[in-house]
């Protein structure tokens, strides 16, 4: 068969001993910056481009592309163990994992975490190599309109992320749309809640939310606490998942990677809402949903694979029409034409060693991963046990240059502070951080989409209902509000119940 | 012992601070800061350039992101820096100067003194390989007789692509929808998937698509760029319109002037050096060399220009 001949190909290149030692190499390249928070594998990725001249072309992609999975790996890590996501996607991991890591099992979070990501990159790279021009296709299809369903059903999807009352999340919703509009609207180039910050020109950064949020307000919450002693975390009871854990999350790591691998294909933030999706989803079909938010492993198996499989299926757009879905492809589409390469359906024709030894080499990278990752389990768990007098300063420090870096100004270090202040302030509230997240990521598309659609028909809405995708989407919401509002009544009885009997 | 260290010191350090201006540009890094995230165009075109500047100089030329509000920041950023020449910056237009039309900015345009265009990448209408428009005078029949129907992408309000279609408009008595997008690679799948009918992009963009894919109908240039020689101008084809980016490096104006001559003469020989015009060959980089002087000179025409379309703009809304 013609498939299996050019997997061997994409192998075989994959394989050589140099091509081997760049992917090792971007892999653990990746791992690093991911475990620390703010930098990012983009700016890694711009600052190490020019190095890649003097690589051959393959080489120098494959090293690139494995920074970028391998990120996605180490950005879970902060995530679990000290409730610090460092991209949007893990935000939906850090809901769950921090919770298991503080009752010892961080070791089983973060295994749990590194096999589903595996699983999910290996389903995803499956998919590249058999069906990615035929997936191609179904990115094309989504246009202003579809983007305003997907955008609407992420947004009331949101309100599942919370374990806390409805009201409080979608409150939270709200407040994130607020801070997306920050900035200089597009269409019109009025500034909107600036308050004449040039700083706030082009709005609020998502690390600079996240870290403020999630990292800054957990150092507060625990500066409540008395001292130096490790008070939160239980005792380490074990390193590795329980057969219960495996039992627990196989189905979760299938439907996340199936969640992942279809929405990584759409442009911008399909990793992110692949995540997130992927926990809602958990949440819904699961039969416990109220423990979620307490550190079930489904919740962080289920959007740990989503997206891993999302990063990987971000890749088809890009190699098989040229068009980058997110910065980090955009990166990639340089790393590829510094060498004279344009990605597009000739390059599958012209250069089928490229493709088919990308392909191959992001499996391997998905395996070097794994066996990179799984023995430093015990060495990133044991960091748990170092005093909290020690640990956050470094904590705090690491975070100030993330944030710093990204732009290069102190002006966002301060922004991440006082979120970090109102994150506290949510804590105490009791309202969860993690729908404000998603509505501050999802409301600039939805707008921008909204706008660009009503521009196109001149103002004419059926087009939401005359499209299939759209449609589709449109009524799947409709049944999520349903099934919202039924359980929740159900819920209320079952409480009753439960106080009748006692 | 304290004191006489601390006298050991300080004449060191005098002297340090005495020879800083004898040894300008070697005795310390020469800040280049670029208006763009990493991995944008004009970053990467700068950190292949960075390298041979730094030889020619013999010092060091570590590249700062200093991104947002379309350069405004890092322009800001370079006013703010002490005028002894170690700190220089890149110089795109048209941002630099539709800002001085329509914000109140932050630091002073006149201040800025361009050392050296090193690029000119023309804009252009591209639309599907498929698409009935096989010229521009199509698509201008066809907006003629459906007022707003044709959806041109942009990448946002003011930018090259918006002022390229608004000069469109009134050359050929039109009217067109603008849909604005995050990026050019958003507009780009977006005109792919067929929710729109023509987007802008530059001509560099242009040549590394898929030619197979899209077709462009215009380029914005006087004369055509080396990149698209094939590619009619829009004035060829009978419309007015002029638009393209130019990105290039500046300085602060007070930098002392042999010290800015000699950062100049500097890129003029950096960019000649047939190594990086292999490198740009590669990135398909529209080079077009102007001096500072005769870049500066060619602003107030286009300032005008933009100045014009933009109040156009106003009087219309």
């Amino acid at each position: 068969m013609e498939f299996l001949d050019l997997l061997m190909l994409g192998f075989g290149e994959a394989m050589t001993p140099a091509n081997l030692g760049f992917c090792l190499i971007g892999a653990l390249l990746g791992t690093l910056i991911g475990v620390l928070p703010g930098i990012g594998p983009t700016a890694t990725i711009a600052v190490l481009l020019p190095i890649t001249f003097f690589l051959p072309p393959l080489a120098g992609i494959i090293m690139l592309a494995g920074i970028y999975y391998g990120a996605q790996y180490g950005g879970s890590t902060t995530a679990v163990l000290v409730n610090l996501p460092g991209e949007a996607s893990s935000v939906v991991t850090a809901l769950d994992g921090y919770q298991m890591a503080r009752q010892g099992r961080a070791g089983a979070a973060l295994a749990v975490a590194a096999l589903g990501s595996f699983f999910a990159g290996t389903v995803a790279t499956f998919a590249i190599a058999l069906a990615g021009p035929t997936l191609s296709g179904f990115a094309l299809s989504f246009g202003p309109a579809e983007y305003v369903s997907l955008m609407l059903f992420g947004l009331l999807a949101a309100t599942i992320l919370a374990s806390g009352p409805v009201l409080k999340a979608i409150g939270m919703i709200l407040i994130g749309l607020l801070l997306g509009m920050v900035g200089t609207d597009a269409e019109t180039g009025a500034e909107r809640l600036t308050f004449g910050a040039l700083e706030l020109f082009d709005g609020i950064d998502f690390i600079v939310i996240a870290i403020g949020v999630f990292g800054f307000a957990e150092i507060i919450t625990n500066l409540e606490r008395s001292g130096s002693e490790g008070v939160s975390v239980a005792p380490l009871t074990r390193l590795w998942p329980t057969r219960e854990d495996f039992r627990a999350s196989w189905r979760a790591v299938l439907r996340g990677t199936g969640i992942g691998t279809f929405l990584g294909l759409l442009p911008g933030g399909g990793a992110t809402l692949a995540s997130f999706s992927a926990y809602s989803l958990e949440k819904k079909v699961s039969r416990h949903p109220q423990k979620f938010g307490t550190g079930v492993v489904e919740g962080v198996a289920a959007p740990e694979a989503a997206n891993n499989a999302a990063a990987q299926s971000s890749f088809i757009p890009l190699l098989t029409l040229g068009i980058p879905s997110n910065n980090m492809m955009a990166m990639m589409l340089s790393a590829f034409m510094i060498h004279g390469i344009t990605p597009g359906p000739s390059v599958l024709t012209n250069q089928p060693e490229i493709f088919w030894g990308l392909v191959a080499s992001m499996w391997i990278g998905n395996l070097l991963l794994v066996i990179i990752n799984l023995p430093l389990i015990g060495l990133w768990v044991r960091l748990l046990t170092v005093p909290y007098r020690l640990l956050y300063p470094a904590i705090l420090l690491f975070c100030c240059i993330g944030v710093y870096s990204m732009n290069n100004r102190i002006f966002d270090v301060v922004l991440a502070a006082g979120f970090g202040l109102l994150g506290y302030v949510f804590r105490k509230a009791n309202c969860e951080p993690g729908p404000l997240l998603l509505g501050f990521v999802l409301g600039p598309l939805l707008e921008a989409n909204l706008r660009r659609a009503m521009l196109i028909t001149q103002g004419d809405p059926s087009i939401f209902v005359e499209r299939p995708i759209s449609l589709t989407m449109l009524v799947a919401t409709v049944i999520l509000l349903a099934l919202m509002i039924m359980p929740s009544f159900r819920k209320t009885r079952g409480e009753a119940f439960q106080e009748e009997e006692a | 012992m304290t004191a006489l260290k601390s006298v050991a010191l300080a004449s060191a350090m005098l002297s340090v601070a005495g020879a800083a201006w004898a040894d300008w540009p070697t005795d310390r890094p020469i800040e280049m800061i670029v208006a763009f995230a990493p991995g944008g165009g004009t970053d990467i075109m700068l950190r292949t350039l960075a390298p041979f500047v730094e030889a020619e100089l013999g010092t060091q030329i570590p590249v700062m992101n200093r991104p947002g509000a379309s350069g405004e920041i890092a322009y800001t950023a370079l006013s703010q820096a002490k005028p002894d020449g170690y700190t220089i910056s890149s110089l795109n237009t048209p941002g630099f100067l539709t800002m001085q039309v329509d914000r109140n900015l932050r630091f002073d345009p006149a201040a800025i003194c361009p050392l050296a265009r090193i690029v000119e990448d023309p804009g252009t209408f591209i639309v599907q390989a498929g698409s009935d428009y096989q010229t521009l005078a199509d698509l201008v029949a066809y907006a003629k007789e459906h007022p707003g129907a044709v959806s041109v992408g942009t990448t946002g309000l003011g930018t090259d692509e918006h002022l390229a279609m608004l000069q469109l408009e009134q050359a050929a008595g039109i009217d067109l929808t603008a849909v604005p997008f995050a990026g050019a690679n958003e507009a780009r799948t977006a005109l792919l998937g067929g929710h729109v009918n023509v987007i802008g992009i530059n001509v560099g963009e242009y040549t590394t698509s898929d030619q197979n894919a899209v077709r462009a109908l215009a380029q914005f240039a006087e004369q055509r760029s080396t990149l698209a020689p094939d590619l009619p101008t829009a004035r060829e084809q009978g419309f007015d319109v002029l638009m393209s980016s130019e990105r290039g490096l500046a300085a602060r104006c007070d930098v002392p002037e042999a010290d800015r001559a000699r950062l100049a003469q500097a890129i003029e020989t950096a960019l000649a050096n047939p190594e990086f015009q292999e490198k740009a060959k590669q990135q398909q980089l529209p080079l077009s060399y102007l001096s500072g002087a005769d870049w500066t000179a060619q602003m107030p025409a286009r300032l005008d220009r933009f100045r014009e379309i933009l109040a156009m703009v106003k009087e219309g809304q």
